[in-house]
């Protein structure tokens, strides 16, 4: 019993040192690696570059040691996929011109057709980095993979090696649930531009909502005139959210004329929507939309409200006049809105610097004003400014015109 | 006489072979669950190398998030942990502080540092909680709320965050934690690949004690000083990368660190959000939407991803983390009594037949099968029933396990995130996976053991967490002289984390 005992500890103690030496192990390995690595590329990346900036037409290897490494191929490699991220023209022609020397292309490409999924997505990338034409074949195959992933890379890629990526497939992978991959796929359509229009409007309604959804962003984010009557419709949709990113989309494609429908939509039953109009008035700047903005300052949601004011405010001097106004509105919640505008505006600011001014309408133009932020109880700022001001005088009489009591009716 | 010694060993006897049995099956467990999490982390490397994190970040349409962070008494922490969250690195986000009736100068030093003022906002009361005084924001720091209230609890504090909460994803946050620039894109990861089913995230706690920390980042990673809380890096790595991951990927996930997940509102809000009454809050909702969502028949996720980090920091006394681990353990007792109907129950699928039955019988039971077992011992040698090799040869087998398990957690944190890069780092969690099965463990159980005690009693205390506050990095190198003469060109040391 004791000598099984005595193995027992011994085996138990083994394995734990096992334990403790794989992880060891492991980090050696990995530092050891990278260590090499580094040196490696230390020596060979001056090589590359050089090749890369040259305009002869001798290939990479003549620029590399005589036999290079598994290790030296992979440093070479890496080099090279940095170098393709910023070079253009003639050098970009010479990059991949030293993937396919290397041997790399082939390899992305035997890549594509691997059990592994992460490899064949690994491959895609490298691929489109590599911009080698005999990669398109293999990519174009690429798009029908099982793996989100791996159809995302090969759009990618195609787009890098030859100017334009399949945009059918794109379009139809913005039906797919995961909102993770339709955003990526997003991006690629946003940077393609006009081009996936066409394609964007012909597939619409055949996408879910969530796809949908994407579709006007990038409708919107594209700037696309095209898309101008789809968005118009979308207005009306029975979806809230297709009203609200069709209302976005118009404020990002920013005409003038989409001023009146966007008025229409501040009156949408789903305050999503009406908050997304005012932002969208906001960004185009109509003023005829201000009688409307003043509306929606009483919008009993703070999104509608802030985003109203926010588009008062970046109207100009009508907006701030409007919001000027609203300090006697009837609505509380409107005029102390109102008063948070004109803050951020530093409108509130400018008055209080008029207290100083030699002109006596000025004078007193700023203190009935500052009277009535005073009156809906707003005067955080006035007091701030009462202590802190620079010039003495001025705030002797912001203290004055605080230490006042409140005229009749004031709240 | 001589029968009442044999009646005591054949009790004995028949209890030590239960804690054999119950040994096995515990051990069991553990080793299933750590082959599986190293399965899963592999994979989970793997798939993020993919994640294109900055396309999602630049796009608008990414998820807006509310994050909630209830604070009682933090005036020491909260304007760095705002500053912190107001620099993560996410597109729509909106930082709701919820001010749960602080004596100390909690609200005061929010509305001076970021210029707050009373606001007029309108909400929904979805949730019931205890009185409202007001809101305050800011048109300078357009993201920042906060909510003064009345104190009622964490609990309450964060059912009035989510009702005043604008947007469908809310994150909470503890007063005195650092979530990782990266972690909001991180969390809502998830979300965004299952947008139907799923319903709360749980990202990984690290430990900040032993870190330095400068305007609220983590700036270098480092170990406590502190034996205690190094032995908590371990226990954290062992729960987190070899339990969590373990049980989210058997989609029996029953904890999301109340310190930083991320929750569905709607879902949250269709349980009755979180329960005053409750030690554990985090828990108890985790459990109801379990609950909820299973009885509805619906498919649902509820997932723990390892890698958005939220840094908190841990007891460094034994008084503050037997405080700490006597709350926890009287939630999990709270939680799985009033949710017993669960339990064994196949209706609730594997939550029912599995999960529950787990901490049933190893988490709730354990501690006490341990401490009897040593009292077993003790009195097995008293009638002399104790055979020295089989002893040995279990204490061998149980220590061996214990080890393992600990150093099988520090390797799979080698092998994935690798967030300790020193070889001292390494060796010093090496050498405490081994060390805490001697002492510590033991020392934990015992806590739970009273926690039961003050159960039965229903004696409820939240225990006041005594921070050190987080470690600042050193001071910038001295300024150069401004060659225009002026005032030096650099900006004034950033401000540490409460350090006492």
């Amino acid at each position: 019993m004791h000598a099984f005992l005595v193995t027992l500890i011994l085996f138990t103690g083994a394995v734990l040192a096992s334990l403790a030496l794989l992880i060891a192990l492991n980090k050696a390995g990995r530092e050891g690696r990278e260590h090499l690595d580094r040196r490696r590329r230390h020596i060979l990346e001056p090589a590359v570059f050089r090749y890369i900036h040259e305009t002869g037409h001798r290939a990479l290897p003549n620029y590399l040691p005589k036999s290079l490494s598994r290790r030296d191929r992979r440093v070479a490699e890496a080099v090279l996929l940095d170098a393709a991220r910023l070079v253009r023209g003639e050098a970009r022609d010479r990059v991949t011109a030293a993937f396919e020397a290397l041997g790399s292309v082939r390899d992305a490409i035997l890549g594509l057709r691997s059990q592994r999924w992460w490899k064949r997505a690994e491959s895609a990338e490298r691929a489109g980095l590599m911009g080698s034409q005999s990669a398109v074949e293999p990519l174009v195959a690429a798009l029908g993979d099982d793996e989100g992933e791996v159809r995302i890379r090969a759009a990618r890629a195609l787009g890098l090696v030859r100017g334009s990526t399949s945009i059918r497939p794109l379009v139809g992978a913005l039906a797919d649930p995961n909102r993770w991959s339709a955003i990526r796929v997003a991006e690629i359509l946003i940077g393609v531009g006009p081009e996936a229009v066409g394609e964007l409007l012909a597939a619409y309604d055949r996408l879910p909502v969530a796809g949908r959804v994407s579709a006007l962003d990038i409708l919107g984010r594209i700037r696309s005139l095209e898309a101008v009557p789809l968005l118009k419709r979308t207005l009306n949709d029975q979806h809230p959210d297709l009203r609200a990113r069709a209302a976005y989309a118009l404020g990002l494609i920013g005409d003038p004329a989409f001023v009146a429908v966007l008025i229409e939509a501040l009156r949408d039953v789903e305050w999503p929507v009406r908050a997304t109009a005012a932002k969208a008035i906001g960004r185009i700047g109509g003023r005829a939309a201000i009688p409307a903005l003043c509306e929606a300052l009483k919008d009993r949601q703070w999104w509608v409200r802030a985003n109203a004011g926010e588009a008062l405010r970046l109207l100009g001097p009508e907006g701030r006049d409007a919001l000027i106004a609203m300090l006697e509105a009837d609505d509380t919640y409107a005029r102390h809105q109102a008063v948070a505008q004109l803050e951020e505006g530093h409108i509130i600011d400018d008055y209080i610097a008029d207290l100083g001014s030699p002109d006596e309408s000025r004078r007193s133009a700023a203190v009935r004003f500052l009277e009535k932020v005073i009156a809906l109880q707003r005067h955080e700022r006035l007091t701030q400014q009462s202590v802190e001001h620079a010039q003495e005088g001025i705030r002797r009489t912001l203290l004055k015109i605080l230490n006042r009591p409140l005229p009749e009716g004031g709240t | 006489m001589l029968i009442l010694q044999s009646v005591l060993g054949e009790i004995v006897l028949a209890f030590n072979r239960a804690v054999i049995y119950y040994f096995i099956a515990l051990n069991g467990v553990y080793l299933i669950l750590f082959v599986i999490s190293l399965i899963e982390v592999r994979r989970f490397v793997k798939r993020t190398f993919f994640s294109d994190y900055e396309q999602i970040l630049r796009s608008d349409m990414t998820w807006p998030i509310s994050i909630i962070v209830p604070a009682h008494n933090e005036a020491r922490n909260i304007i760095e942990t705002v500053r912190s969250l107001l620099n993560v690195n996410y597109g729509q986000f909106e930082i709701i502080v919820v001010n749960d009736g602080s004596t100390d100068l909690t609200l005061e030093r929010l509305i001076e540092t970021f210029d707050l003022k009373r606001t007029d906002k309108i909400y929904r009361r979805a949730l019931p909680t205890g009185p409202v005084r007001g809101l305050y924001a800011t048109l300078e720091y357009p993201k920042l709320l906060v909510i003064d209230k009345e104190r009622a609890g964490k609990a309450d504090a964060l059912n009035a965050g989510i009702n005043v909460s604008r947007y469908p994803l809310y994150c909470s946050v503890d007063a005195d934690s650092i979530i990782e620039e990266n972690a909001l894109l991180r969390v809502v990861k998830p979300f965004m690949e299952h947008p139907e089913e799923m319903v709360a995230v749980g990202g990984i706690v690290r430990i900040v004690n032993g870190c330095e920390v400068r305007d609220g980042r983590v700036a270098r990673i480092g170990l406590p000083r502190r034996a205690l809380p190094i032995f908590q890096v371990v226990e954290y790595l062992r729960a987190f990368l070899s339990g969590r991951i373990g049980w989210s990927t058997l989609r029996s996930l029953l904890i999301i660190s109340g310190a930083f997940g991320l929750y569905r509102k709607s879902e949250v809000i269709a349980v009755g959000g979180y329960d005053r009454w409750s030690e554990t809050e985090d828990l108890q909702l985790v459990l109801k939407l379990h609950e909820n969502l299973r009885r509805n028949k619906r498919p649902y996720r509820i997932v723990f991803v390892p890698d958005p980090v939220c840094w908190t920091e841990v007891p460094s006394t034994f008084r503050v983390l037997a405080r700490q681990r006597n709350r926890w353990h009287r939630g999990l007792l709270q939680s799985l009594w009033s949710h017993r109907r669960m339990l064994f129950n196949p209706t609730y699928g594997i939550i029912g037949t599995l999960a529950l039955p787990y901490f049933l019988i190893f988490e709730t039971l354990g501690p006490f099968i341990e401490i009897l077992g040593y009292i077993m011992l003790a009195l097995s040698w008293a009638l002399g029933l104790l055979n020295t090799d089989f002893f040995l040869l279990f204490l061998v087998f149980a220590i061996f396990f214990g080890v393992f398990l600990s150093v099988a957690a520090v390797l799979l944190e080698e092998i994935s995130f690798r967030r300790y890069p020193n070889w001292e780092h390494l060796a010093t969690l090496v050498l405490i996976a081994i060390l805490e099965n001697f002492g510590y463990r033991q020392i934990l159980s015992l806590f739970k053991v009273k926690a039961f005690w003050d159960f039965l009693r229903r004696r409820r205390a939240w225990g006041r967490m005594e921070r050190e506050g987080f470690h600042p990095a050193p001071p910038p190198p001295p300024a150069r002289p401004n060659p225009a003469g002026g005032a030096p060109d650099t900006q004034g040391a950033p401000g540490a984390r409460g350090a006492s």
